[in-house]
């Protein structure tokens, strides 16, 4: 799965230790999805679409 | 409310590390008083299973089972801690542990292999028996969880 969540971050100036705060997971998550080694579970997609004011598949697009 | 500083901090396992930045006395206390509990339990109960040899055999059943009931408790405080966990180390915990089951397993079975065909492992004279099957647990776990954390790095 291909994300922006990099972009979006960046866009909102915050680091990723603060995103993770703001999703209260770790910032080792936050890491794994915005280099995509690891795809967040439905609620924590929700919870990030939320927090940036964006439709899911806005964020996340599915690689093929 | 969701996204309140504080609120959503998910359990980790560097909250149990002694030496640790994030080390937490709470956690500490919250995962593993009932293992202090079980570990005074079990020793007072061979105190006394020592001490009273010509107990009936329920009773002696009875005290030499007591510390089960606060190792189960222990064991559903880890399994609290680990729900508590965040999602990808949680995933993290599960390849861990499905690493420690399964390589224990095979552990097991090789060391049955060479045994029933007369080819002794040193210091295993019964299979992998109790104490072993803790440490090659323990051991493939913390293994299991360098592989996994390197994997999401």
């Amino acid at each position: 799965m291909k994300n922006q969540l990099g972009e979006l971050r960046a866009g909102k100036t915050w680091s990723q230790g603060d995103l993770a705060e703001k999703l209260g997971v770790s910032r080792q998550t936050i890491n794994a999805i915005e280099t995509e080694k690891y795809d967040p579970s439905l609620p924590l997609a929700f919870k990030i679409a939320r927090l940036f004011k964006q439709p899911i598949e806005k964020i996340f697009v599915p690689a093929d | 409310m969701l996204y309140t500083r504080g609120v959503n901090t998910p359990n980790t396992l560097e909250s149990l590390e002694p030496c640790s930045k994030q080390y937490s006395l709470k956690a500490d206390l919250k995962l593993n008083t009932w293992l202090a509990v079980a570990t005074v339990v079990a020793l007072v109960s061979q105190y006394l299973l020592r001490l009273n040899p010509f107990w009936s055999s329920p009773l002696r059943a009875a005290v030499a089972l007591a510390p089960v009931a606060p190792g189960l408790l222990y064991v559903r405080s880890w399994f609290r801690f680990v729900r508590g966990l965040d999602e990808l180390q949680r995933r993290i915990q599960q390849e861990a542990m499905l690493f420690a089951a399964v390589g224990t397993v095979v552990i097991g079975a090789v060391i049955n292999v060479l045994d029933t065909n007369g080819i002794a492992v040193p210091g295993l004279r019964h299979g992998l028996e109790l104490g072993g099957t803790f440490y090659a647990m323990g051991g493939l776990w913390l293994v299991g969880t360098a592989i996994a954390n390197c994997r999401y790095k």
